[in-house]
Order: C-alpha cells, then sequence, then structure tokens
C-alpha cells in the first residue's frame, strides 16, 4: 500500500499528498465528496514547507538559547482550522475531520 | 503624496494600508479589488517580519533589527517592497530597488 | 480558573500559557522559567500571525465558501519529545507521550474553537 494510501486510511481523511522539497504538488488522494482541489492541496503544501522552515528556526534558536532540547528536528506541523486540520512532515501531508481527527496516528503514519 | 512613487521608473502601483489591513489609498495599474488584496497582504507580511524579526533579536541578543525597517518579495519579473504601511508592486527590469526602497523610507515619515 | 491553568493540570503538559495580542504580556504555568514563557510567547504569537496570512491566502485562493481552513484556528508543531499546541492567543506544551496530544486538542478545540481571537 503507498504512502498515500496509509495516510487516507486514517480516521476523518479527507485528501492526502505528497510533495516537492519545496512545496510543489506531487500526487495526491482526495476522499469521495471532499472539497479540496489539486491546487488547494498545492498551497498546503507550500504551506507545511514555509512552516516546518520557520518552526526549525524557532527550535535551534529555543534550544541554544533555553538548553532546553526535544524541539529539534522539527517532525511536523499541524494546521488548525475550523472543522479540518492538515497534518504534514516531510514530503506528505494529510487533511483529517477535527471531529474525528487522531493527530498521533498521523504523524505516526507520518513518520514522526 | 504616495502619489509621487508612481513617477520612480517601474513601479506600477502604490498603495497606503491601515494598521488593520485595510487600503487608505491606491494608485497604478492594479484594479481596487487587487490594491485592496495587496493592502491586506503587505499588514499580514510586515506583522510576519516583524515576529521573525522579533525572534532573530531574542535569540541572537543583536540589536539593529527590530523593528523592522522593511521588507521585499522579489518574484521572477516583479516585486513588492514595503516601508511602514507603504507596498509598492515593481516591474525588476524596470526599476531601480534602492531607489524604491529609499524614496518610499522618504515618503512614509510624512 | 483561566483555560491555561487547566490545560498545565493534564496529564504529559509540560506548561501552558496565553499572550496578549500585542505580544507585551503573557501568563502562563508549569515547567517553564519567565523568560522561557516570555520567549514562548513571542514565538507562538509569531507563526499565529503568519498561519492567519496563510489561510487568508489559502482562501482567497480557493474563493469559495468551502475552504476549510477558513480561517485559521490553531497550529501544532512537533519535535522528538515534545510538541507545541496553540489555539487562539494560548499555547501548551506537551510532551510526546501516548495519547496526550489528542486530549490536549481534544480539550483546546472545546474551550477555545469559537474563541474570538482573544481568550
Amino acid at each position: 500500500m503507498s504512502s498515500l494510501d496509509k495516510l487516507m486510511n486514517l480516521e476523518g481523511a479527507d485528501a492526502a499528498f505528497e510533495f516537492s522539497p519545496t512545496g510543489e504538488l506531487t500526487d495526491h488522494r482526495l476522499a469521495e465528496g471532499s472539497k479540496l482541489k489539486s491546487e488547494s492541496l498545492d498551497l498546503l503544501a507550500h504551506t507545511f514547507v514555509a512552516n516546518i522552515a520557520i518552526a526549525t528556526m524557532q527550535a535551534r534558536g529555543w534550544e541554544s538559547s533555553t538548553g532546553q532540547g526535544g524541539f529539534y528536528p522539527v517532525q511536523g506541523f499541524t494546521l488548525v482550522g475550523l472543522e479540518f486540520s492538515t497534518v504534514g512532515n516531510g514530503e506528505c501531508g494529510v487533511v483529517l475531520r477535527n471531529d474525528s481527527a487522531d493527530f498521533e496516528a498521523a504523524y505516526a503514519a507520518l513518520g514522526s | 503624496m504616495i502619489k509621487r512613487l508612481l513617477a520612480l521608473d517601474g513601479v506600477m502601483a502604490v498603495c497606503s494600508f491601515r494598521d488593520d489591513g485595510e487600503l487608505v489609498e491606491g494608485y497604478g495599474v492594479l484594479e481596487e479589488s487587487t490594491m485592496r488584496r495587496m493592502a491586506k497582504f503587505s499588514h499580514d507580511y510586515k506583522r510576519m517580519v516583524q515576529g521573525n524579526t522579533d525572534q532573530f533579536s531574542m535569540f541572537t541578543g543583536l540589536s539593529g533589527w527590530a523593528p523592522p525597517g522593511g521588507w521585499i518579495v522579489r518574484g521572477a519579473r516583479t516585486s513588492v517592497c514595503s516601508v511602514g504601511n507603504l507596498v509598492c508592486f515593481i516591474d525588476n527590469a524596470e526599476a531601480s530597488l534602492n531607489e524604491v526602497m529609499s524614496d518610499m523610507t522618504e515618503v512614509s515619515r510624512y | 480558573m483561566r483555560i491555561y491553568t487547566d490545560l498545565a493540570l493534564m496529564d504529559g503538559v509540560v506548561a501552558a500559557g496565553e499572550y496578549s495580542w500585542r505580544g507585551d504580556r503573557y501568563s502562563y504555568k508549569g515547567r517553564l522559567s519567565d523568560e522561557m514563557a516570555r520567549m514562548a510567547s513571542i514565538m507562538c504569537r509569531a507563526t499565529t500571525l503568519s498561519t492567519h496570512m496563510q489561510s487568508d491566502i489559502l482562501c482567497t485562493n480557493i474563493n469559495s465558501k468551502d475552504c476549510p481552513f477558513n480561517e485559521s484556528h490553531g497550529w501544532i508543531v512537533r519535535g522528538p519529545q515534545f510538541s507545541v499546541c496553540v489555539m487562539a492567543n494560548v499555547f501548551c506544551f506537551v510532551e510526546n507521550q501516548p495519547d496526550a496530544l489528542n486530549r490536549v486538542f481534544a480539550f483546546m478545540r472545546e474551550r477555545l474553537m469559537d474563541a474570538e481571537e482573544l481568550v
């Protein structure tokens, strides 16, 4: 089973997608009835790349300033919307319904 | 006053925005709705850059970075640059970035 | 009780706090020094401002009432040992122990999802 199909098996999965290191969408799956389009997933992919880069800067700064480790390397970012969230790590992301989202299962599926 | 920035080579549009992101005034080739979006984007981007410079100052202890003076996003053919609550949309081939930033700094003080 | 003080009492939570939108005030409870809480507030506020811009752009581009991220309500960042979960202006540092993040998210969603921008 491909990594996208595994992500689509997560409870409440609305979409799963893969992207390049710079955020261009390379492959995706949509659940039946999903209102998302590939263009939207491409934007979400760029959102992940941007936020993980910023979070990495924050983790580096935090760890060197406070001496408290445990944040670097960043292993994923989630954007929370009203009804949906999108969880991403590496070069994959998944969109989940908030009412049934299991973030830990999503991060595990994303290799975090 | 901000209209004078349009006289610079390569400046296609200029607008000013309020601290809540609403357009105050805008001139140039962009439609009103696009001008409003540029004002909102510039306001949001300004806050994001402020956040990043705050963090850089906090982590490094270096002075001279916060608050930021402005920002530039360079595209392949066009760029967006901002100082204070002003933003310009420019053609890279025609505009002198130094000149635009310098004039925006001056106009932003009025 | 403030939401962050309730959060700080949950299993797996290292610390929780809230910050003002102007960024000049913060409160917290848990295993952080005052300076760490100040830094956490600055960092969380900066990322929250970014995600608001991103969701605005995302939903402008999708150009429909169907945009699932209209607007950004929060975010989570995952590290090897800890995760940070933020909703509205409340932040929570969570240990990556089984189910802690899901419980924290469920609590924050229930209490903060309908919050306007400020608690």
